[in-house]
Protein backbone atom coordinates (compact mmCIF):
# COMPACT_ATOMS: atom_id res chain seq x y z
CA UNK A 1 0.00 0.00 0.00
CA UNK A 2 1.29 3.42 -0.82
CA UNK A 3 0.24 5.81 1.96
CA UNK A 4 0.96 9.58 1.54
CA UNK A 5 3.41 9.54 4.49
CA UNK A 6 5.91 6.69 4.17
CA UNK A 7 8.82 6.44 6.88
CA UNK A 8 10.19 3.48 7.16
CA UNK A 9 13.18 2.24 9.42
CA UNK A 10 13.52 6.36 10.22
CA UNK A 11 16.89 6.72 13.36
CA UNK A 12 18.25 10.07 13.70
CA UNK A 13 21.12 11.30 15.62
CA UNK A 14 22.36 14.30 16.79
CA UNK A 15 25.78 15.06 18.43
CA UNK A 16 25.78 11.69 19.24
CA UNK A 17 22.90 11.56 20.76
CA UNK A 18 20.01 9.39 19.68
CA UNK A 19 16.73 11.72 19.06
CA UNK A 20 14.70 8.82 16.89
CA UNK A 21 14.92 5.32 16.69
CA UNK A 22 13.81 2.83 14.22
CA UNK A 23 10.49 4.85 13.71
CA UNK A 24 8.00 2.96 10.96
CA UNK A 25 4.98 5.55 10.09
CA UNK A 26 2.30 5.05 7.58
CA UNK A 27 -0.39 7.93 6.80
CA UNK A 28 -3.22 8.16 4.17
CA UNK A 29 -4.20 10.83 2.43
CA UNK A 30 -7.27 13.09 4.67
CA UNK A 31 -6.64 12.72 7.74
CA UNK A 32 -6.01 14.89 11.08
CA UNK A 33 -3.15 12.95 12.84
CA UNK A 34 -2.30 13.89 17.18
CA UNK A 35 1.52 13.77 17.25
CA UNK A 36 1.84 13.02 21.33
CA UNK A 37 4.09 13.28 23.30
CA UNK A 38 6.48 14.42 26.08
CA UNK A 39 8.50 17.70 25.60
CA UNK A 40 11.86 16.15 24.18
CA UNK A 41 10.25 12.85 23.11
CA UNK A 42 10.99 13.88 19.67
CA UNK A 43 7.92 15.31 18.19
CA UNK A 44 9.47 18.28 16.78
CA UNK A 45 12.81 15.83 15.79
CA UNK A 46 10.16 13.62 13.53
CA UNK A 47 8.92 17.14 11.79
CA UNK A 48 11.82 18.25 10.97
CA UNK A 49 12.98 15.19 9.29
CA UNK A 50 9.52 14.93 7.37
CA UNK A 51 9.39 18.29 6.37
CA UNK A 52 13.18 18.09 5.06
CA UNK A 53 14.66 20.75 7.40
CA UNK A 54 17.01 17.86 9.55
CA UNK A 55 18.55 15.55 6.89
CA UNK A 56 21.30 13.11 7.42
CA UNK A 57 19.17 10.55 8.77
CA UNK A 58 18.57 6.78 8.21
CA UNK A 59 16.06 5.12 7.15
CA UNK A 60 13.84 6.02 4.16
CA UNK A 61 11.19 9.26 4.64
CA UNK A 62 9.02 9.48 1.53
CA UNK A 63 5.72 12.38 1.37
CA UNK A 64 3.49 12.33 -1.92
CA UNK A 65 6.11 10.00 -3.34
CA UNK A 66 8.89 12.40 -2.75
CA UNK A 67 11.60 11.21 -0.83
CA UNK A 68 14.71 13.83 -1.57
CA UNK A 69 14.51 16.75 1.64
CA UNK A 70 14.38 19.32 -1.31
CA UNK A 71 11.12 17.37 -2.64
CA UNK A 72 10.05 17.15 0.27
CA UNK A 73 9.79 20.97 1.10
CA UNK A 74 7.46 21.59 -1.58
CA UNK A 75 4.86 19.09 -0.61
CA UNK A 76 5.16 19.75 3.92
CA UNK A 77 4.07 22.88 5.23
CA UNK A 78 5.96 23.40 8.79
CA UNK A 79 4.69 25.63 11.21
CA UNK A 80 8.40 27.23 12.05
CA UNK A 81 7.73 30.51 10.55
CA UNK A 82 9.02 32.64 13.17
CA UNK A 83 11.89 30.19 14.34
CA UNK A 84 14.57 32.63 12.13
CA UNK A 85 13.20 35.95 12.25
CA UNK A 86 14.18 39.58 12.93
CA UNK A 87 11.75 40.51 15.75
CA UNK A 88 11.83 44.42 14.55
CA UNK A 89 10.17 43.18 11.28
CA UNK A 90 6.66 43.77 10.86
CA UNK A 91 4.05 40.99 9.94
CA UNK A 92 4.03 41.88 6.77
CA UNK A 93 7.71 41.31 5.70
CA UNK A 94 7.72 38.27 7.13
CA UNK A 95 3.98 37.11 4.87
CA UNK A 96 6.38 38.68 1.62
CA UNK A 97 9.62 36.29 2.81
CA UNK A 98 7.37 33.21 3.64
CA UNK A 99 5.35 33.88 -0.21
CA UNK A 100 9.24 34.47 -1.69
CA UNK A 101 10.42 31.28 -0.29
CA UNK A 102 6.98 28.66 -1.39
CA UNK A 103 5.86 29.26 -4.77
CA UNK A 104 2.63 27.08 -3.56
CA UNK A 105 1.74 30.16 -1.05
CA UNK A 106 -1.63 31.44 -1.83
CA UNK A 107 -2.08 35.24 -1.11
CA UNK A 108 -5.66 34.77 -0.94
CA UNK A 109 -5.67 31.82 1.53
CA UNK A 110 -3.67 34.09 3.56
CA UNK A 111 -5.73 37.00 3.09
CA UNK A 112 -8.91 35.15 4.29
CA UNK A 113 -7.32 33.29 7.29
CA UNK A 114 -5.42 36.22 8.59
CA UNK A 115 -8.85 37.97 8.57
CA UNK A 116 -10.37 35.07 10.31
CA UNK A 117 -7.75 34.88 12.91
CA UNK A 118 -7.86 38.20 13.34
CA UNK A 119 -3.76 39.01 12.57
CA UNK A 120 -2.72 42.25 13.18
CA UNK A 121 -0.46 42.93 9.95
CA UNK A 122 1.01 46.13 10.41
CA UNK A 123 3.19 44.95 14.04
CA UNK A 124 6.22 44.07 14.30
CA UNK A 125 6.61 40.71 15.35
CA UNK A 126 8.35 41.26 18.85
CA UNK A 127 4.94 42.92 19.77
CA UNK A 128 2.61 40.13 19.41
CA UNK A 129 1.55 38.23 22.01
CA UNK A 130 2.29 33.88 22.06
CA UNK A 131 -1.50 33.51 21.20
CA UNK A 132 -0.93 35.25 18.38
CA UNK A 133 2.32 34.24 17.09
CA UNK A 134 0.48 30.86 16.94
CA UNK A 135 -2.44 32.09 15.16
CA UNK A 136 0.12 33.60 12.04
CA UNK A 137 2.21 30.64 12.27
CA UNK A 138 -0.54 28.53 11.73
CA UNK A 139 -2.22 30.68 8.94
CA UNK A 140 1.28 31.03 6.90
CA UNK A 141 1.09 27.33 7.09
CA UNK A 142 -3.06 26.73 5.77
CA UNK A 143 -1.89 29.55 3.33
CA UNK A 144 0.31 26.87 1.12
CA UNK A 145 -1.15 24.62 -0.80
CA UNK A 146 0.54 21.08 0.14
CA UNK A 147 0.10 17.28 0.81
CA UNK A 148 1.03 17.66 4.25
CA UNK A 149 0.77 20.18 6.75
CA UNK A 150 3.03 20.10 10.08
CA UNK A 151 1.59 21.77 13.11
CA UNK A 152 4.10 21.75 15.77
CA UNK A 153 2.34 22.61 19.36
CA UNK A 154 -0.27 25.23 17.92
CA UNK A 155 -2.06 25.18 20.87
CA UNK A 156 0.90 25.51 23.71
CA UNK A 157 -0.17 27.83 26.22
CA UNK A 158 -2.74 29.89 24.53
CA UNK A 159 -5.74 30.67 25.79
CA UNK A 160 -8.71 28.87 25.15
CA UNK A 161 -10.95 31.91 22.29
CA UNK A 162 -7.53 31.61 20.51
CA UNK A 163 -7.46 27.96 20.53
CA UNK A 164 -11.34 27.85 19.23
CA UNK A 165 -9.96 30.43 16.38
CA UNK A 166 -7.49 27.99 15.30
CA UNK A 167 -9.21 24.74 15.89
CA UNK A 168 -11.54 26.93 12.92
CA UNK A 169 -9.13 27.79 10.84
CA UNK A 170 -7.55 24.03 10.37
CA UNK A 171 -11.41 22.68 10.16
CA UNK A 172 -11.94 25.24 7.51
CA UNK A 173 -8.53 25.50 5.00
CA UNK A 174 -7.33 21.65 5.19
CA UNK A 175 -7.58 20.33 1.91
CA UNK A 176 -9.67 17.55 1.53
CA UNK A 177 -7.17 15.12 0.39
CA UNK A 178 -4.36 16.40 2.72
CA UNK A 179 -3.53 15.41 5.49
CA UNK A 180 -2.36 17.68 8.89
CA UNK A 181 0.07 16.31 11.86
CA UNK A 182 -0.49 18.60 14.63
CA UNK A 183 1.63 17.60 17.62
CA UNK A 184 0.80 18.51 21.39
CA UNK A 185 1.11 16.79 24.52
CA UNK A 186 -2.04 17.64 26.15
CA UNK A 187 -4.58 16.08 23.75
CA UNK A 188 -8.01 16.34 25.25
CA UNK A 189 -8.83 19.69 23.93
CA UNK A 190 -8.71 18.61 20.62
CA UNK A 191 -9.51 14.52 20.44
CA UNK A 192 -12.69 15.40 18.73
CA UNK A 193 -10.84 16.61 15.63
CA UNK A 194 -8.29 13.74 15.22
CA UNK A 195 -8.66 10.54 13.40
CA UNK A 196 -5.72 9.48 14.77
CA UNK A 197 -3.14 9.54 17.26
CA UNK A 198 0.48 8.84 16.98
CA UNK A 199 2.77 8.87 20.37
CA UNK A 200 6.45 9.00 20.93
CA UNK A 201 8.56 8.13 23.89
CA UNK A 202 11.87 7.58 24.65
CA UNK A 203 12.84 8.11 20.79
CA UNK A 204 10.34 5.57 19.98
CA UNK A 205 7.05 5.13 18.02
CA UNK A 206 4.90 3.52 20.24
CA UNK A 207 1.76 3.42 18.88
CA UNK A 208 -0.26 4.50 16.36
CA UNK A 209 -4.35 4.01 16.53
CA UNK A 210 -7.28 5.80 15.15
CA UNK A 211 -9.35 7.97 17.54
CA UNK A 212 -12.86 6.44 17.50
CA UNK A 213 -11.59 2.30 17.43
CA UNK A 214 -9.33 3.73 20.95
CA UNK A 215 -13.21 5.11 22.15
CA UNK A 216 -15.35 2.13 20.30
CA UNK A 217 -12.60 -1.14 20.84
CA UNK A 218 -10.99 0.03 24.31
CA UNK A 219 -13.70 2.15 25.73
CA UNK A 220 -10.97 5.06 26.58
CA UNK A 221 -10.82 8.69 25.91
CA UNK A 222 -7.91 9.47 24.37
CA UNK A 223 -6.17 11.34 26.93
CA UNK A 224 -6.65 8.02 28.96
CA UNK A 225 -5.07 5.92 25.87
CA UNK A 226 -2.28 8.79 25.80
CA UNK A 227 -1.62 8.61 29.20
CA UNK A 228 -1.21 5.08 30.03
CA UNK A 229 1.71 5.13 28.07
CA UNK A 230 3.43 7.68 30.34
CA UNK A 231 1.96 5.90 33.86
CA UNK A 232 3.89 2.91 32.70
CA UNK A 233 -0.07 1.43 33.09
CA UNK A 234 -0.63 -1.77 31.22
CA UNK A 235 -1.24 -1.80 27.53
CA UNK A 236 -3.98 -2.86 25.57
CA UNK A 237 -3.91 -4.55 22.43
CA UNK B 1 -22.46 20.02 21.96
CA UNK B 2 -20.10 18.58 25.08
CA UNK B 3 -18.89 15.15 24.02
CA UNK B 4 -17.78 11.94 26.03
CA UNK B 5 -14.83 11.02 25.35
CA UNK B 6 -15.17 7.41 25.91
CA UNK B 7 -17.84 6.74 23.37
CA UNK B 8 -17.45 7.09 18.96
CA UNK B 9 -18.03 10.76 18.11
CA UNK B 10 -19.48 9.57 14.71
CA UNK B 11 -22.26 7.91 16.77
CA UNK B 12 -22.91 10.80 19.48
CA UNK B 13 -23.49 13.20 16.04
CA UNK B 14 -25.97 10.47 14.76
CA UNK B 15 -27.77 10.73 18.08
CA UNK B 16 -27.61 14.51 18.38
CA UNK B 17 -29.37 14.80 14.60
CA UNK B 18 -31.47 11.78 15.83
CA UNK B 19 -32.58 14.00 18.82
CA UNK B 20 -32.82 17.01 16.80
CA UNK B 21 -35.65 15.69 14.62
CA UNK B 22 -37.28 13.65 17.55
CA UNK B 23 -37.65 16.93 18.98
CA UNK B 24 -39.07 19.01 15.78
CA UNK B 25 -35.92 21.61 15.83
CA UNK B 26 -35.22 19.51 12.37
CA UNK B 27 -38.18 19.28 10.93
CA UNK B 28 -39.17 16.42 8.02
CA UNK B 29 -37.86 17.51 5.28
CA UNK B 30 -35.49 20.08 6.63
CA UNK B 31 -32.18 20.37 5.04
CA UNK B 32 -29.33 19.39 7.41
CA UNK B 33 -26.66 21.58 7.93
CA UNK B 34 -22.97 21.41 5.39
CA UNK B 35 -20.88 18.94 6.62
CA UNK B 36 -18.23 21.49 6.83
CA UNK B 37 -20.75 23.82 8.64
CA UNK B 38 -21.28 21.15 11.33
CA UNK B 39 -17.44 20.29 11.83
CA UNK B 40 -16.98 24.01 12.75
CA UNK B 41 -20.28 24.22 15.00
CA UNK B 42 -19.44 21.05 17.07
CA UNK B 43 -15.52 21.57 16.53
CA UNK B 44 -14.88 18.14 14.93
CA UNK B 45 -13.45 16.73 12.17
CA UNK B 46 -15.01 16.90 8.79
CA UNK B 47 -14.71 12.82 8.27
CA UNK B 48 -16.13 11.70 11.69
CA UNK B 49 -19.27 14.29 10.65
CA UNK B 50 -19.42 12.71 7.23
CA UNK B 51 -19.40 9.21 9.01
CA UNK B 52 -22.19 10.12 10.87
CA UNK B 53 -24.57 11.28 8.20
CA UNK B 54 -23.37 8.72 5.91
CA UNK B 55 -24.60 6.26 8.02
CA UNK B 56 -27.96 8.31 8.78
CA UNK B 57 -28.51 8.49 5.17
CA UNK B 58 -27.99 4.47 5.43
CA UNK B 59 -30.72 4.02 7.96
CA UNK B 60 -32.67 6.04 5.80
CA UNK B 61 -33.13 8.67 8.26
CA UNK B 62 -31.42 11.11 6.19
CA UNK B 63 -31.91 11.72 2.32
CA UNK B 64 -28.91 12.60 0.27
CA UNK B 65 -30.12 14.92 -2.31
CA UNK B 66 -26.60 15.06 -5.35
CA UNK B 67 -25.20 18.63 -5.57
CA UNK B 68 -27.83 20.05 -2.81
CA UNK B 69 -27.59 17.73 0.60
CA UNK B 70 -28.83 16.02 3.05
CA UNK B 71 -32.66 16.30 4.06
CA UNK B 72 -34.64 15.15 7.05
CA UNK B 73 -37.04 11.95 5.75
CA UNK B 74 -40.23 12.83 5.20
CA UNK B 75 -41.18 8.96 5.43
CA UNK B 76 -43.83 8.65 8.15
CA UNK B 77 -42.88 5.23 9.19
CA UNK B 78 -39.53 6.09 9.50
CA UNK B 79 -39.85 9.23 11.61
CA UNK B 80 -42.24 7.04 14.14
CA UNK B 81 -39.72 4.31 14.14
CA UNK B 82 -37.13 7.13 15.13
CA UNK B 83 -39.54 8.48 17.80
CA UNK B 84 -40.66 4.95 19.29
CA UNK B 85 -36.71 3.64 19.41
CA UNK B 86 -36.19 6.90 21.26
CA UNK B 87 -38.24 6.44 23.83
CA UNK B 88 -37.73 2.60 24.12
CA UNK B 89 -34.51 3.15 25.54
CA UNK B 90 -35.92 5.39 29.17
CA UNK B 91 -38.84 3.19 29.17
CA UNK B 92 -37.01 -0.14 29.76
CA UNK B 93 -34.78 1.26 32.06
CA UNK B 94 -37.62 2.85 34.22
CA UNK B 95 -39.23 -0.57 33.97
CA UNK B 96 -36.47 -2.54 34.88
CA UNK B 97 -35.82 -0.46 37.61
CA UNK B 98 -39.60 -0.02 38.99
CA UNK B 99 -39.49 -4.08 38.58
CA UNK B 100 -36.30 -4.16 40.83
CA UNK B 101 -38.61 -2.70 43.34
CA UNK B 102 -40.60 -5.36 43.47
CA UNK B 103 -44.15 -3.02 41.98
CA UNK B 104 -46.44 -4.81 39.93
CA UNK B 105 -47.81 -3.54 36.25
CA UNK B 106 -50.66 -1.87 38.38
CA UNK B 107 -48.81 0.06 40.43
CA UNK B 108 -46.05 1.02 37.81
CA UNK B 109 -49.46 2.59 35.93
CA UNK B 110 -50.52 4.32 38.70
CA UNK B 111 -47.52 5.73 39.93
CA UNK B 112 -46.85 6.86 36.37
CA UNK B 113 -50.23 8.60 35.80
CA UNK B 114 -49.72 10.35 39.81
CA UNK B 115 -46.65 11.45 38.78
CA UNK B 116 -47.14 13.02 35.29
CA UNK B 117 -50.17 14.84 37.01
CA UNK B 118 -48.21 15.96 39.42
CA UNK B 119 -45.72 17.61 37.00
CA UNK B 120 -48.52 18.85 35.14
CA UNK B 121 -49.98 20.25 37.89
CA UNK B 122 -46.02 21.78 38.58
CA UNK B 123 -45.95 23.42 35.55
CA UNK B 124 -49.29 25.29 35.35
Amino acid sequence: MTSLVDVTALTYRRNHRTILTGVDLHLAANRIVGLLGANGAGKTTLMRLLSGLAVNFKGHIAIAGATTATARKGQVAYSNALAETAPHQPVTALVDFWATCYPDFDANRFAALAGELALPLDQRLEALSKGTRMKLQVALTLAREVAVYLLDEPFDGIDSMTRKSILASIITWKPAKATILISDHHVTDIAPLLDEVIVIKDQHLIAHEATERIRAIHHQSIETYYEQFYEGGHEND
Amino acid sequence: MEFDDKVPIYYQIEEYIRQQIISGQLAAGAQVPAVRQLALDLTVNVNTIQRALSHLVQTGVLVSKRGLGNFVTTDAHVLAALRTAAIQAPLAQLYDRLAALNLTADEMRAALETYIAQREKESE
